[in-house]
């Protein structure tokens, strides 16, 4: 999920044109902890681990389905982008895949990839079916994304090719397969790991889900709620201009005009951003990612919702129209809107409840309990899951479950216990 | 040299006044197009921060938008790969320096202009270790002893004394700016020539010198158009850049 990238702290770090960020990674803060501020900032109090600061990353394109086919206001998304980190000789491969909204190259997913590079591995990483560059160039045009064991169909093929392209065009050679995937992503590994099972494809040694929802539903319901602009739009948007006021009151009294990491946390620090805010700002950036996810949908499906039905949008048009129309609509409208009524065309007889149960771990729930190449990462805190569904992962995951104390929403995904975890639990694999 | 650039430089005023007035963004709708389903809502200060800047030169600056991006993919970044090839990182530094340290001028000017004198202090200290114990510059010397960089340009001077930024506009290859904020750049450009011509380089030298600058400027700036994967990164970067300056204003 990019929960990291509101408005504001896109603001905050891509205006920093100085490169110092890795010097000052290790810096630890000293903001006061909630599982919401460990979300935006990271858990930022623990130190980081020891993570090489650049890989060598091979970013590739591979053609899915004919280019022309793609919508011209999304010229600069012909090609599926994915990368590849190659390690010199034979080695251990895994696929990551990224989570709701996010690209193969988001921030969370660079650190997963120099966890496992580190760990001797190929690394494979892949964009949510969520993410328009996904969407865009998926050939399915049946089935929402969200869905998720037709996600995971969507991926399998994906992956194929594109094994296959660095077979032949970087010689990878792999001695295994696994997969992983944080968020979203680690709930499609599960399924990608189950049709394995049938396909065979891959044969995945191992496979970790990093911080999943159990159920999609209760999790984008949670997040819909802290971004409520239907039932209370004046009162969040005064709590934006709030929030903005207090950082750039805290950027005034700075001493330097640049930003670095450290400054990036004394001015959270001096804002002293109350539980609903943070909430807004998780709420906010869950917003703009479905926004760039609909608003491709729309686009690819010509669906109508937020551009006009049977027009093709010119490669200079305004579309702040979309963009309007799209703040306003949450993921409740979308599971309602869309993915129920499209579920309901292929089958009259599918229900709300039905739909809700397919896109949860509960629809493989047998295999996650029986297939000992499974694993769970995840924190007691994670805002995304409901009351009662941590003790569900625990006892569906039994052993093979990991659950830490904090970290909010992958909040700790580059800190040195998580990494220490990665270590101990993909071992085997390097051999 | 110059009568000949000024001619040019007013044929451009013209046409770009033409192309900012004459293009479009509104949709050219077909036949049988049917209005989007969610509606925006009736009061457009609903939105918030959304709808907070207008943007009267859309359909110039989308154009210029798509340009900047596709000279930046065809051009400029091709000559930003090769030039961070040839050069080892140290001289890479060296040069960023150099520029930074040029570039204090036109902030110590400012900060003056906006009676912000410790920061011009700051600011004038800096230049001096610089370009003493510095070596013309290329060494930061002044930050590791706590004399920190600063940003003022006249752009955010005018706004100081209350100059609105007016529309936003984007400029050919540099990207994101306002009306205001150009007259800013231009203005600063003028002490920057003029810091050049003290240097008493020739043509050639000034021109070489003037290419660096530009590859430097662009090679410390991570930004990649696109990398969002967004259909909405103008609204997004109009968004930030407009909010960005006010911020930087208010300092």
């Amino acid at each position: 999920m990019r929960i990291f990238s509101v408005l504001l702290i896109i603001l905050l770090s891509a205006c920093s044109i100085k490169k110092d960020e890795v010097a000052l990674l290790n810096t630890t803060c000293d903001l006061a902890y909630s599982s919401y501020q460990a979300t935006v900032t990271g858990y930022c109090q623990e130190a980081a681990a020891d993570l090489p600061q650049s890989l060598n990353i091979i970013n590739k394109r591979i053609t899915i389905k004919p280019l022309n086919d793609i919508p011209e206001v999304f010229w600069f998304n012909k090609k599926m982008q994915y990368s590849l980190i190659k390690q010199d000789s034979q080695a251990p491969l895994i696929f990551i895949i990224a989570g709701t909204g996010a690209s193969y190259e988001s921030a969370k997913m660079k650190s997963l990839q120099k966890s496992f590079y580190q760990q001797g591995y190929h690394v494979i990483s892949l964009s949510s079916p969520t993410f328009a560059n996904f969407i865009v160039n998926s050939t399915n045009i049946t089935y929402m994304p969200g869905d998720l064991a037709h996600d995971a169909e969507d991926l399998y093929r994906v992956m194929n090719l594109v094994w296959a392209q660095v077979q032949t065009e970087d010689e990878v050679e792999a001695s295994s397969f696994s997969i992983t995937g944080y968020s979203l992503g680690g709930a499609h590994s599960a399924f990608i790991a189950l049709l394995d099972e049938q396909k065979q494809a891959f044969n995945f040694e191992k496979v970790l889900l990093i911080n999943p929802p159990v159920s999609l539903y209760n999790s984008v319901t949670i997040l819909d709620e802290y971004f409520d602009l239907r039932n209370n739009r004046e009162a969040a948007v005064a709590m934006f201009d709030e929030i903005f006021a207090r950082f750039s009151d805290g950027y005034a009294a700075q001493e330097s005009s640049n930003f670095d990491q450290g400054s990036i946390f004394s001015l959270f620090k001096n804002a002293n951003l109350t539980e609903a805010e943070l909430k807004l700002l998780i709420g906010a950036s869950f917003r703009m990612s479905s926004s760039d996810m609909i608003f491709a949908l729309d686009a690819s499906f010509n669906a109508g919702a937020i551009t006009y039905k049977n027009h093709r949008i010119n490669k200079f048009e305004s579309l702040s129209h979309s963009m309007q129309r799209a703040s306003d609509v949450t993921f409740g409208d979308y599971f309602d809107g869309a993915m129920l009524p499209r579920a309901q065309r292929l089958d009259a007889s599918t229900t709300k409840a039905d739909l809700i149960y397919r896109y949860s771990l509960h629809a493989i729930e047998d295999y996650l309990k029986t297939s000992k190449k499974i694993y769970l990462v995840t924190n007691q805190d994670d805002i995304i899951l409901k009351a009662g569904e941590i003790d569900y992962l625990q006892s569906i995951f039994a052993e093979r479950a990991k659950i830490f104390p904090r970290g909010g929403h992958c909040g700790n995904i580059d800190r040195i216990s998580f990494v220490e975890y990665l270590q101990t639990t993909f071992q085997g694999g390097v051999n | 040299m110059r009568t000949f650039s000024n001619k040019w430089s007013s044929l451009l005023v013209i046409l770009c006044t033409f192309l900012l007035v004459a293009c479009s963004s509104a949709p050219r709708l077909e036949s049988d197009a049917i209005a989007p389903r969610v509606k925006l809502p009736d009061n457009h200060e609903e939105l918030g921060i959304l709808s907070a800047y207008t943007d009267p030169w859309e359909g110039f600056n989308r154009r210029m938008y798509y340009f900047n991006a596709k000279a930046d993919e065809y051009v400029v970044l091709p000559i930003i790969a090769g030039y961070q090839q040839i050069t080892p990182d140290v001289i890479e530094t060296g040069v960023s320096n150099f520029f930074n340290n040029l570039g204090e001028i036109a902030t110590f000017i400012n900060s003056l202009l906006q009676l912000k004198l410790s920061v011009a202090g700051e600011t004038l200290t800096r230049f001096a270790l610089n370009s003493t114990i510095g070596i013309a510059g290329l060494f930061d010397v002044a930050t590791p002893i706590g004399l920190a960089e600063q940003d003022e340009d006249f752009g955010q001077t005018l706004g100081y004394w209350g100059v609105d930024a007016g529309p936003y506009l984007v400029l050919p290859l540099l990207g994101p700016s306002s009306l205001r904020d150009t007259a800013g750049l231009a203005f600063d450009n003028l002490i920057y020539q003029d810091v050049i011509d003290e240097l008493k380089m020739n043509t050639e030298d000034e021109l070489f010198i003037s290419l660096l600058d530009a590859i430097d400027t662009r090679a410390s700036l991570p930004f990649r158009y696109y990398a969002s994967g967004s259909a909405f990164e103008y609204e997004h970067l109009k968004l930030l850049y407009k909010k960005y300056r006010e911020i930087q204003v208010a300092r």
